[in-house]
């Protein structure tokens, strides 16, 4: 797992979003953020970060997922924890 | 001295005007003592009490930041919440029960807005999403300035630092939202007071219909009242080159109740879903079901409580957190019904706007009612006795005053067509197209023409309107 690349991380987290968001035609960007997402509000996006958990078994503090901005955030944080615990 | 007063509105040109011709380094300064003037205005006690959490905060912030260790940071800030959160507790509480040795404390104005500030800076250096202010006196503007020190909109003081100094004043912006809002007040807002205070001040002694009335005429006053009050305070930030964030969003409109709560007071609810929900949720994120209705409900309740420790706050909590929690547990089921069935969508999507709507309105007359049993009472007899409808009605028109009433909900169908259609964007399109000379000619006709009206209004009723609801809090 600590060999997932950027894009693959994208790739990942494009899946949990279509699916968390019921959004097939999703597309990530680093800069998107909530505002801009139909469904994507504070109910899902602690499911998305549960999702996210689960799926690379790693663990967010809230001070970590309240200082998120955007995807591309959400994609390093997650690269970085991953790099720390492979 | 208030927003709509004959001293207000002499003043604050004059405030504008000096403002205009302060150097920029000295505009911050400006705005805190400016601001501090219009607190002390009010009471100087309770400007020493900002000046003091002021000071508390921004000393709890640097200690917080510069610590060095996590520990500490975590103890100081924790100290710090509890010192503030109490402050306002002790507020809260003093508001409904009289402590007999501390004799007459009343609340000081804006209190639940400016803690709310301060908490959040103290959690946002904490969590490192902001640094430490370097500046006192930025930090201080950003929690006394007096447009928003009346009754929000909360905007977090590492937003409002960033417009420092405010090299550009907003004035075409600010005069005519700054003006919309004062109109919205007068010619809507006041003339369904009239109505509202007689219903609710009559509560068991009234027919079905004016119940009934009652009812659907509070919501309206108090969306369209606080929503003024945000509109002036927007408008007067921008007089002073200040941007605050936005508080309602058409917010019945809303086809659901979490959408209703998307819409309405929205620097509050956003406020309390970072501070309050997610770090809920994230403790209880393992706990299915059950942990998703406690954070909703605790986060519910906190919205109620904010407004005061009454049992009608805790009953507009319980109704609404109620049905928050059913929304949220059937809405991925209702999407996928509703994907199912795409020709249900539509009468789907009205089915729920008349059934939030009902369902706020019903927990606004808990948030109302002098008492517990006249809210009950209002909601079961609104659709009793409705038969003599025309002799109800009358009564109501009577005490009201037909013409203030009909004022106001003729004013009130043209703000929501006004809001939907948005026809100060088209204006903004064809102003756009015309010479510069006209449009700043038609600005300042506009505005001497509605400035002269206001002042006629404010002189002939002695500057004696109706308070602002929400400027008890």
């Amino acid at each position: 797992m600590s060999d997932v690349s950027r894009t693959e991380m994208m790739e990942t987290l494009t899946g949990i979003f279509r699916e968390v968001l019921d959004n097939p035609s999703l597309v990530l960007r680093d800069d998107l953020t909530a505002a801009e997402v139909n469904n994507w509000d504070s109910l899902n996006h602690i499911d998305l970060i549960v999702a996210v958990e689960r799926r690379f078994k790693v663990r967010f503090t809230t001070r970590e997922v309240s200082s998120l901005k955007n995807v591309g955030e959400l994609a390093g944080l997650t690269l970085k924890k991953l790099a720390a615990h492979p | 001295m208030t927003f709509i007063s004959f001293e207000f509105l002499v003043g604050l040109p004059l405030a504008v005007a000096l403002y205009q011709l302060c150097p920029v380094r000295m505009r911050v300064l400006f705005l805190v003592l400016l601001s501090y003037a219009f607190y002390c205005s009010w009471s100087m006690k309770a400007a020493v009490a900002l000046a003091a959490t002021t000071i508390l905060t921004f000393v709890a912030g640097k200690l917080i930041g510069h610590s060095g260790s996590k520990h500490r940071a975590g103890i100081t800030s924790l100290v710090a919440v509890v010192i503030l959160s109490g402050y306002l507790i002790f507020f809260k509480i003093v508001a409904v029960t009289p402590i007999p040795r501390l004799g007459r404390l009343i609340m000081p104005l804006g209190v639940s807005y400016y803690t709310f500030k301060l908490l959040s800076y103290v959690i946002d250096v904490y969590w490192g999403t902001i640094e430490p202010r370097p500046s006192f006196l930025s930090f201080a503007a950003s929690i006394v300035f007096f447009p928003q020190i009346v009754a929000g909109p909360i905007q977090r003081p590492a937003d409002f630092i960033r417009q420092l100094p405010p090299i550009q004043t907003r004035l075409s912006q600010g005069t005519p939202r700054l003006v919309w809002g004062i109109a919205k007040k007068i010619f809507i807002a006041d003339k369904l007071a009239p109505a509202v205070i007689y219903v609710f001040g009559h509560t068991k002694g009234l027919h079905g219909s004016e119940l009934l009335a009652g009812f659907y005429l509070f919501p309206l006053q108090l969306y369209v009242d606080f929503s003024a009050l945000t509109d002036i305070a927007i408008g007067m930030g921008l007089l002073f080159g200040i941007e605050g964030p936005e508080n309602f969003n058409r917010p019945f409109t809303a086809s659901s109740i979490s959408e209703f709560w998307r819409r309405w007071h929205m620097s509050l609810t956003r406020w309390l879903t970072d501070y309050v929900f997610i770090p809920l949720r994230m403790a209880t994120r393992t706990g299915g079901t059950a942990g998703l209705a406690f954070s909703i409900t605790v986060n519910m309740m906190a919205i109620a409580l904010w407004h005061g420790l009454t049992w009608g706050c805790v009953m507009f909590g319980l109704v609404n957190a109620g049905c928050l929690v059913v929304d949220a547990l059937t809405a991925r089921g209702r999407t996928r019904f509703f994907k199912a069935h795409p020709r249900l969508d539509g009468p789907g999507s009205w089915l729920g706007w008349l059934l939030t709507f009902h369902l706020v309105f019903i927990g606004l007359v808990f948030f109302r009612a002098q008492t517990l049993s006249d809210a009950a009472w209002l909601l079961s007899h609104s659709l009793r006795g409705l038969s003599p409808v025309r002799s109800g009605l009358s009564h109501l028109m009577a005490a009201a005053g037909a013409h203030s009433l009909t004022q106001g909900l003729v004013g009130y169908v043209a703000l929501e067509l006004a809001e939907r259609y948005r026809p100060d964007n088209w204006w903004r399109r064809v102003e756009s197209a015309l010479p510069l000379w006209v449009q700043w000619s038609v600005r300042v006709a506009m505005t001497v023409v509605v400035a002269i009206g206001l002042f006629a209004l404010t002189v002939r009723s002695g500057g004696q309107q109706m308070p602002f609801l929400y400027q008890v809090f």
